[in-house]
């Protein structure tokens, strides 16, 4: 098992530095920095500003301190466009929310996501099997940046019932609308899956087995089928986290969480590249740890990947 | 059959089974009107081409046919009708009384779950073992199907286990409850020849040791021969013929026997030819009005394409209008 | 030689038995006739003609230029600037006093022309580099899987953000990147089918008539991915159409005074609160008409073409 963890993260490491030093040369090269962007500054001050972000030493120079205070530090450098603000300031300040509502979006997506998909299976072609199909057709055509202005026109401004915006420390009625809109679409998708794969489970012979033992149709379902059904959930998933954070910077700039979503736009628009790179480089952080908990969790569940890794 | 030599009641009574299947084309008739019986201890064969519904009289006497399948009939074990018991009485019977060996020793057993597991909780069901107790019982009988080194290869998971050994503990299986009959359903099938053997070997062994009934679906005539008292030959969902095994190798009565005998290599003269019999298997969209055979048989007459024969003779019973021995 | 050694050395014999395989007219033939069955499908098609139609021709019978700002109604949009045959606003007018029927025609061309040219670019793009890959295999192989793997595990919304940060927003930059951020679209299945098909018989044919690599990919293997090809565009251009409206609706998309469903459902999302409802109704009925019809197309195809489904 630390075998296999030690191999991933070997795969996963040089890709980020390879990121790391790619995102650093964009930065630097790009057309129009932030300081070119107004009237141009008198060439002393311009000095001044350069020295003050240490943009006066060779590139390879910052290159390695940005390197060096990003592995060493977590530090992503001064933002480029707000005085007196870090990166990492904008990062501890915004992560923490999307990371809040992510992670109940995540569990709505699982928990609505996977039983829906099972009793679809189980009821073929009954009712919850055509909501289901019904569900996932729906999904397809209202995506979240769709699907969350009907719900705040639905719950907000028709009942008044959920804020349509906002965070307040993250009070439950704030989280609501940003994770159910956030994860519909994937858990209309979680649902599909997971009903397809527990279908193909229920006719595989090894249910046929189970059935022969006069196991009763319950202990079947959970013992036998409800693992390898799920398998397949689970390597989805990946793909899922993956959308789910292009998902985030949507639903923090519509809901006006307050999330890093909104500073990452404001990046692009001011052209703030220590926050966008910055923020870009945590995303595929985050994208890459938990992809790598996916496949750690898949190891541990599957004994033929266990015993296959030594 | 044997009702004629005692009047005790077989151990399980088949009477006009027929299986029929719904597809996106229509109704397939995998089975047509089958009829035998199993005494206690008995050992009978059903041998037929693939697709001659032999595998679908197992599944419908366990009541596990496909979704889409339907059984007709009577399948009466222990004065009961199989075909009509609730799902929950079916439930006691399986396994308990009736143990199956499926074909397919590499997709049948669960990957997820441990050996021990998936034999334990036989046990654990249907006598109420305690888990140490089930433990206990999923030793002896890796113990008694010979798998090696059984007390520590408890907890591994079946892909770790060659084709053999796993087929193996497919029969444990089996033979968790002493079942008073196991239905093997080609159990050599996906083996080496020289494991087929050991397997064939073992479950003769078991046979023996342990008196159950045994019906050994085959394709193949050669497992058949050593282990059978008795055997039926199956074409296109029909009986074609049933007799004791060693008057079916020593004179077939039926012309699709003899061409499925022909069809075996034969050890002692090499140099005889291997007749194929020609023509392909018979479609099964429309329930047999004649002989599903005749379309292929050499022999065949007019009346043959026309008629139904009903299965008929001493001893040795045939379903046909020209017998081998009435043609010689 | 004998005549049928030669027959079968010819480039004609090569030509015919690669002919032979899927590409046949009748496994074509089969599957429009299947297509046509499908009677959602075949409606779906003939809703998207007219989304083609009303795209390219809307504008010769709009009253006004989706640039122009109707200076009668602008202050007032509330309660003047409602859809309305007498003052030429069909759809009424946008928050700037811009006519909305005129904005949903261009934001219809710009949607439409971003789906229909960097979705099939992509999956050409994507099939191409996936039948190399399974042509040649070896290291080129590792590389493109490499690099596959890393690639679907970074969120799409970083690449359109840092790309347009860096060189700007503008409908040419808008399908650059869309294409190589799919250029993973296909690639897998193609490859997979790619490996399968050039051990065939006449792979070998092609290559002892000395045919290069390319060619024999190009002529023979293409032709018999081609309904690979087909299914995988008919779901991107939906995803294509839904990524671009995402971004717009971020405002890192299309530029004004241009725009697309998305920016439109963005601002009328945004301007919901005023109560001026059409606004959003408007571009989000077109893009949900687009989404259907483009789902039922899509699951038509794959009825009609693939094997599996058959």
């Amino acid at each position: 098992m630390l075998n296999f963890t030690l191999r991933r993260l070997f795969a996963v490491i040089p890709t980020i530095l390879v990121l790391i030093v790619f995102s650093f040369y964009l930065m630097r090269l790009a057309p129009g920095g932030p300081f070119t962007s107004e009237r141009p500054l008198p060439p002393a001050v311009m000095a001044n500003v350069l020295e003050r972000y240490g943009m006066d030493e060779p590139l390879h120079v910052q290159l390695w301190s940005y390197i060096k205070n990003i592995v060493l530090y977590f530090d992503f450098g001064p933002s480029f466009s707000q005085k007196d603000r870090t990166v990492n300031d904008v990062i501890a300040q915004g992560f923490p929310v999307t990371l809040t509502y992510g992670f109940w979006s995540a569990i709505f997506v699982l928990v609505c996501g996977v039983p829906l998909g099972i009793i679809a299976a189980l009821r073929h072609n009954g009712f919850w099997d055509y909501t289901m199909t019904g569900l996932a057709i729906f999904s397809q055509i209202f995506p979240n940046f769709v699907l969350a202005p009907l719900m705040v026109l639905l719950f907000t401004l028709s009942w008044g019932l959920l804020p349509g915006g906002g965070w307040n420390g993250g009070q439950w009625q704030y989280i609501v609308m940003p994770a159910i809109a956030l994860g519909t679409s994937y858990m209309a998708g979680v649902a599909r899956l997971t009903r397809g794969s527990m279908l193909e489970v229920l006719n595989s012979p090894f249910i046929r087995t189970a059935r022969a033992k006069g196991l009763p149709e319950r202990t079947i379902i959970i013992r036998h089928a409800l693992k390898p059904a799920l398998l397949p959930t689970l390597t989805y998933m990946g793909p899922v986290f993956v959308y789910m954070i292009t998902g985030s910077v949507f639903i923090d700039v519509f809901f006006s969480t307050g999330g890093i979503g909104q500073d990452f736009i404001d990046g692009a628009y001011s052209r703030d590249y220590s926050i966008l790179l910055g923020l870009a480089i945590l995303y595929s952080l985050l994208t890459f740890a938990l992809t790598l908990m996916l496949d750690l969790l898949y190891a541990w569940i599957d004994p033929k990947v266990r015993s296959s890794m030594g | 059959m044997r009702d004629t030599q005692t009047n005790t009641a077989p151990l399980l009574s088949v009477r006009d089974l027929s299986v029929r299947f719904r597809t996106g084309d229509g109704l397939v008739h995998a089975v047509n009107n089958v009829s035998f019986d199993i005494d206690v201890g008995e050992k009978l064969a059903v041998v037929g081409e693939s697709g001659s519904g032999k595998s679908q009289i197992a599944l419908a006497i366990m009541g596990l046919l496909a979704k889409n399948g339907e059984a007709s009939g009577k399948i009466m074990f222990d004065g009961r009708d199989l075909l009509h018991l609730p799902l929950g009485e079916l439930n006691k019977i399986r396994a308990r009384q009736i143990g199956i060996i499926f074909q397919d020793p590499m997709s049948s057993l669960n990957p997820y779950m441990t050996i021990e597991r998936q034999l334990a909780e036989i046990v654990e069901l249907h006598e109420g073992a305690s888990r140490r107790d089930a433990r206990k019982r999923a030793l002896e009988v890796m113990d008694a199907v010979q798998i090696p080194d059984a007390r520590a290869r408890l907890d591994a998971y079946p892909h770790e286990f060659s084709g053999g050994m796993r087929q193996r503990i497919v029969i444990a299986m089996a033979l968790m409850c002493n079942p008073r009959l196991i239905l093997a359903d080609e159990p050599t099938t996906a083996l080496d020849v020289t494991v087929q053997a050991q397997i064939m070997k073992l479950l003769g062994d078991i046979q023996r040791d342990m008196g159950t009934a045994v019906v050994l679906i085959t394709h193949d005539l050669g497992v058949v021969a050593g282990f059978c008292d008795e055997t039926l030959v199956l074409y296109g969902g029909c009986i074609m013929e049933q007799a004791p095994t060693l008057s079916i190798f020593d004179a077939p009565g039926h012309p699709y026997t003899r061409g499925l005998l022909r069809a075996v290599p034969n050890i002692e003269d090499p140099a005889a030819s291997l007749a194929a019999i020609p023509g392909s298997p018979p479609s099964q969209r429309k329930p047999p009005a004649a002989c599903p055979f005749a379309p292929r048989c050499v022999d065949a007459v007019d009346a043959c394409h026309l008629t139904l024969p009903d299965l008929d003779g001493d001893g040795s019973k045939r379903a046909c209008l020209r017998p081998v021995e009435v043609l010689t | 030689m004998t005549s049928a050694s030669r027959r079968l050395k010819s480039r004609e014999f090569a030509d015919a038995a690669a002919e032979e395989m899927i590409t046949s007219r009748s496994f074509w033939a089969d599957a429009r006739g299947r297509f046509l069955r499908n009677r959602m499908a075949v409606f779906s098609v003939f809703m998207l003609l007219c989304l083609v139609v009303f795209a390219l021709f809307g504008h010769t019978i709009a009253v006004w230029n989706y640039e122009e700002i109707d200076w009668a109604v602008l202050g007032q949009v509330k309660t003047e600037g409602g859809p309305s045959l007498e003052n030429g606003h069909w759809f009424g007018v946008d928050e700037l006093g811009r006519d909305l029927y005129a904005r949903v025609v261009q934001g219809t061309r710009t949607s439409l022309m971003v789906g229909f040219v960097a979705g099939p670019l992509s999956v050409m793009l994507g099939a191409l580099i996936g039948a190399m890959a399974g042509y040649f295999g070896g290291r080129f192989d590792q590389t493109v899987m490499g690099l596959y793997t890393i690639w679907i595990s970074i969120p799409y919304i970083i690449f359109f953000v840092v790309w347009q940060a860096f060189f700007g927003r503008s409908l040419t930059q808008m399908i650059i990147v869309i294409i190589i951020v799919n250029w993973t679209a296909g690639l897998l299945i193609v490859r997979g089918q790619v490996m399968m098909l050039k051990n065939r018989e006449f792979v070998d044919a092609a290559r002892m008539l000395g045919m290069s690599d390319m060619a024999i990919i190009f002529k023979h293997l293409m032709p018999n991915v081609l309904w690979v090809v087909v299914i995988y565009t008919s779901l991107v251009i939906p995803e294509v159409i839904m990524a671009e409206s995402l971004v717009s609706f971020l405002g890192v998309g299309i530029q004004e005074p241009n725009t697309s469903w998305g920016a439109l459902i963005s601002e009328g999302a945004r301007t919901m609160t005023f109560g001026t409802l059409w606004q959003l109704a408007f571009p989000a009925m077109f893009f949900v008409i687009a989404q259907v019809s483009l789902f039922y197309i899509g699951d038509g195809l794959r009825d009609a073409l693939d094997p599996k489904e058959r």
